[in-house]
């Protein structure tokens, strides 16, 4: 019994942590689509992150030094998408999926130009005081380290602004009636840019939590699919910031499980257990799928008249 | 006429804009491009040999583009082409494991057509929510990437792996199946005239025939051909199964054609390369043609290069990404300006 209550509690507390990635990105992508632009890099960018978070932390020894440069280094590689695509107005997808082979590219390429393989430990779990002691609750929800924490903050703090604040309501005007933001005097190109930007920011803020957060080294294809299923749960959580932590942790959950069974040996091919998340992302899509509508200028370039 | 030559000044542009990129990175890190570039023209035309590896490459490249632009000309983004390139390496590698004995004029027809359906199988579900509940397809089909590479990944370790190799991958399939080769002292095989004629023959589909006019018609606006009496359904369908079809044939040329079986995780991003290809070439088959000899130059140049002068491969992927981009950019602003 109390085996099962190990397991059980493992899976939760991972289904936590490995939730993060996606929450950071799709908070990102979010704000991004909520602004009329879609950013199909994110997958490569949280690759490339992680690489540049990796590199810098275990040239310094700062992982806040690591995770700026990963963070600085997702926005640059953003800006190239927003100028191809608000500044020029290319086929925003088109864009989107060179961006995956540009920052793959320029990852791998610096990763095997590096003369050492570079490794980290990851960061240590912070153990909130009083409530981590909690059995089983403390495990699963107060014994993470700084990411973790973070992610929720980020979303509740986008969800705030996107909802509440004049700045949200720009935001949102930018998607979904660029024309009359434009007429009420709003610089539609400059909001999108920024949202642009921040999609990459996030997405650096998860690649960060993969090297530095989890994994402690980096590998070709780190992101290993999550950048897609963060965009997934965009539309799962029908562009709203607080959903998304829900459908983020129903991939967390995935990804949780095959890592824990894997871990157990269960006696099944890992390779069935690793492809559990995107059984879930493809069931999530068949039925949720139907009938979503995104913001209304969603990957029509502005322009004025 | 100056419209038509505008269209491609991007070209040029972007090329010097690509080299410029590359050049600088590689000056930085403290290697000659002069001598890079020069590895890899040397690398993919300095031989017999090489000029063939640089075809049996254009192979799969040329087949993963053709398969991604039909689709993108009705629109339909399919982004699945790796793994329906892998399921037609599959089904081609399944049926050709069975072809002992049996005279080739038979067994590469068979494989041929096993590869086709493998690659539309793969594509069936993303298509069938496109058609049936209008759910966009990217999707299904980035997702059916991923379990696809689990699927080959699974076989290749159990139940179809050579149990004499040490590296995940099946038995050499029999030598009647294998595509003929063209060339005496290259790799080169039949598989690059095929696919230069269905180059040719998506030419003709899609500009000297109904079905072809429609699916134009629909890429360019789905109301206006549904008002004009174009049946959706029956578009998607048709570029859908073409798509999954030729990512299949993609996957069967490196079974049959290149590596005699089925290796995990064989192909180097031959599906998402496919997508910087149709772009590059206009979305047009014979650019997409053009696309394709030309990256493929740049890989197995690129593939010289890091041999020789020590600069990783992946250099070539950033080389790519910024000339297609620096091409689209400068097109659609060349266009962006006549207008206004």
């Amino acid at each position: 019994m109390t085996e099962i209550v190990e397991i059980l509690t493992s899976i939760l507390s991972g289904s936590v942590i490995l939730s993060t990635p996606i929450l950071f990105s799709s908070l990102g992508e979010i704000y991004d689509e909520r602004a009329g632009v879609l950013n199909l890099g994110i997958e490569a960018i949280m690759s490339l992150t992680a690489f540049v978070a990796l590199w810098v932390a275990y040239s310094t020894g700062s992982y806040l030094l690591g995770t700026l440069a990963a963070i600085f280094a997702g926005g640059l590689i953003a800006l190239i998408h927003s100028f191809a695509c608000v500044t020029i107005g290319i086929n925003q997808l088109i864009s989107g999926l060179l961006i995956i082979t540009l920052a793959d590219g320029i990852a791998n390429f610096g990763y095997r130009s590096l003369p050492v393989t570079p490794t980290i430990e990851p960061l240590k779990p912070i153990n909130i005081p009083g409530l981590s002691q909690i059995p089983v609750l403390g495990p699963i929800l107060f014994q993470h380290n700084i990411f973790v924490y973070l992610a929720i903050l980020f979303a509740i703090i986008f969800g705030f602004i996107l909802y509440k604040t004049t700045w949200g309501l720009k935001i949102r005007g930018a998607g979904e009636n660029p024309v009359a933001c434009d007429a009420a005097g709003i610089n539609v190109n400059r909001i999108r840019y920024l949202c642009v930007i921040l999609s990459g920011v996030m997405a650096g803020f998860g690649g960060a939590f993969l090297s530095l957060g989890y994994i402690g080294l980096y590998g070709r294809g780190l992101a290993g699919g999550r950048g897609w299923i963060a965009i997934i749960v965009v539309i799962l959580s029908r562009w709203s910031p607080y959903r998304a932590i829900l459908g983020s942790l129903i991939f967390g959950l995935g990804y949780s499980i095959a890592s824990n069974l894997i871990g157990i040996g269960v006696g099944v091919s890992q390779y069935f257990l690793l492809m559990l998340p995107y059984i879930i992302a493809l069931i999530v899509i068949s039925f949720m799928f139907k009938r979503t509508k995104g913001p209304s200028a969603l990957t029509v370039p502005y322009r004025r008249k | 006429m100056a419209a038509r030559f505008e269209k491609y000044i991007a070209y040029p542009i972007g090329l010097l804009v690509a080299l410029f990129i590359f050049s600088a990175i590689l000056l930085v890190m403290g290697f000659n491009p002069i001598s890079s570039l020069g590895a890899i023209l040397y690398g993919s035309f300095g031989t017999i040999f090489s000029a063939g590896e640089t075809f049996v490459r254009v192979t799969p490249l040329l087949l993963s583009a053709l398969a991604f632009l039909i689709a993108f000309k009705a629109r339909f983004l399919n982004i699945g082409v790796e793994g329906q390139l892998y399921m037609g390496a599959l089904t081609a590698y399944l049926v050709a494991a069975q072809m002992e004995g049996l005279p080739a004029v038979l067994s590469i027809p068979l494989i041929t057509l096993a590869s086709f359906m493998g690659g539309v199988a793969w594509l069936a579900i993303p298509l069938v929510l496109k058609i049936k509940l209008e759910i966009n397809e990217i999707f299904p089909t980035v997702v059916m990437n991923f379990i696809a590479m689990f699927i080959i990944s699974w076989l290749c370790t159990g139940p179809i792996k050579d149990p004499g190799a040490l590296n995940p991958q099946t038995r050499v399939i029999p030598q009647m199946t294998w595509l003929p080769l063209i060339i005496p002292g290259t790799r080169l095989h039949v598989g690059i005239i095929f696919a230069f004629f269905l180059a040719f023959l998506m030419y003709l589909i899609l500009y000297q025939t109904i079905l072809g006019y429609q699916i134009r018609a629909v890429g360019l606006s789905s109301k206006a051909a549904k008002h004009g009496g174009i049946n959706l359904s029956k578009s998607i369908l048709s570029v859908g199964i073409l798509s999954g079809g030729l990512a299949g044939l993609a996957g069967m040329v490196e079974v049959a054609g290149t590596q005699h079986l089925l290796i995990e995780g064989f192909s180097p991003g031959f599906g998402y390369q496919g997508i910087a290809i149709a772009a590059l070439g206009g979305f047009h088959p014979i650019g997409v043609v053009l696309g394709s000899i030309f990256f493929s130059i740049l890989l197995i140049g690129g593939e010289t290069m890091q041999r020789g002068d020590g600069v990783p491969i992946d250099m070539i992927h950033i080389l790519q990404a910024v000339l297609v981009l620096s091409v689209l950019i400068v097109q659609t602003w060349i266009t962006m300006r006549r207008r206004t």
